[in-house]
């Protein structure tokens, strides 16, 4: 009698409802190792974020070539400036130069006038001497060490930048100053002791 | 009921179709990856990648105070494409270009016209060479289609003519003459080549850059000579030169003690930036090329064996006739007439007398007087071994009748400018002879230092000699014939003259060379000068060369501040 009742119920709803819609229940420890849609979410921003990350490393590199570049074409220019001074500077430092630049500021070159004193016992060895009107060579004249780098447009060029002190230059107004300490009958002495 | 047998044929022709194109696609992929693999990827590699040589610049030649004397800048050649700008233009259009250009290179407009348009299809055409950074800027502002530039190194010496003869220059093969050529292995640099790959823009794909060969630069050549004192020297015998209408001049100054030379200058001077202007014969450094019979100058030397072998003293005394006839039937005469004078050796250094040198000097052996010229370095190049030095001649033992006296007054013998200067070198330093040097070091830009020269000396006469001779040749400079042009107020100088007579086919002319050599100050030489004019025309004496001597002297003893002597001259009697 036991076992009819089980087994009646079993027997008629296939007979009853033969359409009615059955499905396999998951155990919960079924339930719990079926993948959650939290996972695949992240999978897939995972992937994302990398995509993205790897993108922007890329345009970041890129941007650094392109930054490069400009510094190295920076650096490229700065050099040529460099060198184009240093080239100029060391044509207007020439010795034929200074003694031209010399001679029209009227200067002389006095090569025996120094004189010397001697510190043990306060002797003058030899008396200074005053410049004549006579320089000890005349670079003035003809041009007789010649230099092909001193065409009249560097010397020009010369002439022009001396014309025009620059605004805030510290050399021309230390230059003014002993002028007018020499002006005012007192020689410019540094303050160190 | 053939539903699912339509759908099964259909699922088949897809599949089938699917595969067909799958497997073309498979084999054009093994096609690319696999076979034409090298072939593919060098052609793009070809395209990205561009090889660039890197120039490293040849190394600089500075003076011993760290002057560039000569240095390395970069010019820039700049070039066209003609079919690029002759495409699509009319030719007013590229007479403008032409007009812009020449305007920034100084062109005449018509030359660059001419190279944008003389070959219409070309695709390089060379519109001006070595412009400045400036000018290339400007024309590059300009931003012209098809004009580009590019930049190679070109040597420049700021310094002109100071130095040049010693310098030498860089030509289109390469260096030529002078240090540059000597030292060309120093200063040489090596090419590089970099590659790396490029965008379309031209920027570098990052990480792609493939250094393949650095470039290294040249070392420096660090010379002995002050270019000031170089420049007054050069300045100071071009002028006299000049006066007195000679041929050519050269000066030299020596520091005694270390045999460094200071200056070597030579008249006329070459401008290595623009060596055309000066003669072939003239390009060279004649200090040290050329060879002549030094004359009077020798008398130093002579006295220095006479004393050094014992034989003679400063005070030896002869009975010197103005012209006197040699126990072998030659003759022998001074420089000009005079009564017969009772000199000691001191007085004939004084007076410069021919006769009684080879009076006193005859008394020493040939053998022994060959060997001291060859001891005082005559007969081989200077330790400087400059290109093309000559290495002067003293004629093989044994000597004729007359050459026996004429070596001891410096006729029948010759020398260069530097030897002689050499024998003074000697007799300053206590008769030790140093390598003369003109080349300080070459220093690699990795710091390492090579080309030092040797400091070692020899000793040739004694010490004891040395300073006796040059005791005795104050006499010239303190109340000799060229006292007057050549005494130094303050100092106590030593010097000797020279005026030699100039042979030509073997027989002596009246051209002459003329030169003053002079010590200072003579208590404890420091500075050696030496002067020489070659065949002048207006003042054919010693008396010509001395006062360039004093300016020269004058100035070294200012510039290197040797304090006065505090006594005045003292030395041997004259006569007897």
């Amino acid at each position: 009698m036991s076992s009819l009742p089980a087994y009646l119920p079993t027997r008629a709803p296939r007979e009853v409802q033969p359409t009615r819609h059955i499905e396999i229940v998951a155990t919960r420890s079924q339930r719990r190792r079926r993948p959650r849609i939290v996972y695949g979410i992240v999978a897939v921003a995972g992937l994302f974020v990398i995509l993205m990350a790897q993108l922007l490393l890329s345009i970041a590199l890129s941007q650094g070539t392109y930054q490069i570049s400009s510094l190295q074409t920076q650096q490229k220019n700065l050099a040529r400036d460099k060198q184009t001074l240093t080239e100029s500077l060391n044509v207007l430092q020439s010795p034929q130069n200074l003694a031209a630049q010399a001679t029209t500021l009227g200067m002389v070159m006095n090569n025996s006038g120094s004189g010397w004193l001697r510190l043990s016992d306060g002797s003058v060895l030899k008396n200074p001497t005053a410049a004549g009107s006579t320089s000890a060579t005349d670079p003035g004249g003809q041009a007789l060490v010649t230099n092909a780098l001193l065409t009249p447009d560097v010397t020009a060029q010369q002439d022009a930048s001396m014309s025009t002190p620059a605004a805030g230059n510290p050399a021309s107004t230390t230059g003014g100053s002993a002028g007018s300490d020499v002006a005012s009958g007192s020689i410019p002495a540094p303050v160190t002791h | 009921m053939d539903h699912p047998r339509r759908s099964r044929r259909r699922l088949a022709i897809a599949i089938v179709l699917v595969l067909a194109i799958v497997s073309v696609f498979v084999v054009k992929l093994v096609d690319i990856q696999v076979v034409r693999a090298d072939e593919l990827d060098k052609q793009s590699y070809d395209k990205r990648a561009v090889a660039v040589t890197t120039y490293a610049p040849r190394g600089s030649i500075i003076d011993s105070n760290g002057t560039v004397l000569a240095d390395s800048v970069t010019r820039y050649d700049i070039t066209s494409s003609p079919r690029n700008i002759n495409k699509d233009r009319a030719a007013a259009t590229v007479q403008g270009f032409a007009n812009k250009i020449a305007v920034i290179t100084k062109q005449d407009p018509a030359v660059v016209f001419t190279s944008l348009t003389q070959h219409p299809s070309a695709d390089y055409s060379l519109v001006s060479s070595a412009v400045t950074t400036a000018q290339m800027r400007a024309i590059v502002k300009l931003n012209l289609p098809g004009i580009y530039y590019v930049s190679h190194p070109i040597r420049t010496y700021p310094d002109g003519s100071v130095a040049g003869n010693l310098i030498g220059f860089v030509g289109t093969s390469g260096a030529q003459a002078g240090i540059e050529n000597m030292y060309n292995s120093c200063l040489a640099s090596t090419n590089g080549t970099t590659s790396y790959e490029q965008g379309a823009d031209g920027v570098q794909i990052p990480g792609s850059s493939v250094t393949k060969k650095a470039a290294v630069p040249g070392g420096t050549i660090k010379l002995t000579i002050d270019s000031d004192l170089q420049w007054f020297a050069q300045q100071a015998i071009a002028e006299q030169a000049t006066a007195i209408g000679a041929q050519s001049a050269t000066a030299v100054v020596i520091e005694v003690k270390t045999g460094k030379l200071l200056a070597v200058a030579d008249w006329p001077s070459v401008d290595p930036n623009n060596v055309g202007l000066t003669p072939i014969a003239n390009r060279q450094a004649l200090s040290f090329t050329a060879q002549y019979e030094p004359g009077s100058v020798f008398k130093g030397m002579s006295a220095a064996m006479l004393i050094d072998t014992g034989i003679g003293s400063p005070t030896m005394q002869a009975t010197v006739p103005w012209s006197w006839k040699t126990p072998e039937g030659g003759r022998v005469n001074d420089a000009g007439a005079h009564a017969v004078e009772r000199l000691t050796l001191t007085g004939v250094l004084q007076q410069s007398s021919n006769v009684g040198i080879s009076m006193l000097g005859v008394k020493v052996p040939e053998k022994t007087r060959y060997d001291y010229m060859k001891a005082f370095g005559l007969g081989q190049p200077t330790a400087v071994k400059f290109q093309g030095e000559a290495s002067g001649s003293i004629q093989p033992l044994p000597w004729d009748d007359q050459t026996k006296y004429n070596v001891l007054y410096g006729q029948g013998v010759s020398a260069t400018a530097l030897q002689v200067a050499g024998i003074y070198q000697t007799l300053g330093n206590g008769g030790v002879r140093l390598p003369l040097t003109l080349v300080d070091s070459c220093t690699k830009p990795d710091g390492t230092v090579t080309d030092q020269p040797s400091t070692s000396g020899t000793q040739v006469v004694s010490k004891s000699t040395a300073s006796t001779v040059v005791n005795m040749l104050e006499s010239v400079v303190d109340s000799g014939e060229l006292s007057s042009v050549a005494k130094i107020a303050g100092y106590r100088v030593a010097g000797k003259s020279g005026t030699a007579e100039v042979a030509s086919h073997g027989v002596y002319t009246s051209d002459r060379i003329v030169s003053f050599v002079g010590l200072a100050p003579a208590t404890d030489p420091q500075y050696e000068v030496l002067v020489t004019y070659t065949k002048p025309t207006t003042m054919k004496t010693s008396a010509a060369a001395a006062p360039t001597f004093k300016k020269i002297m004058t100035q070294v003893l200012t510039k290197y501040r040797v304090p006065p002597s505090t006594t005045p001259s003292t030395y041997p009697a004259t006569t007897w």
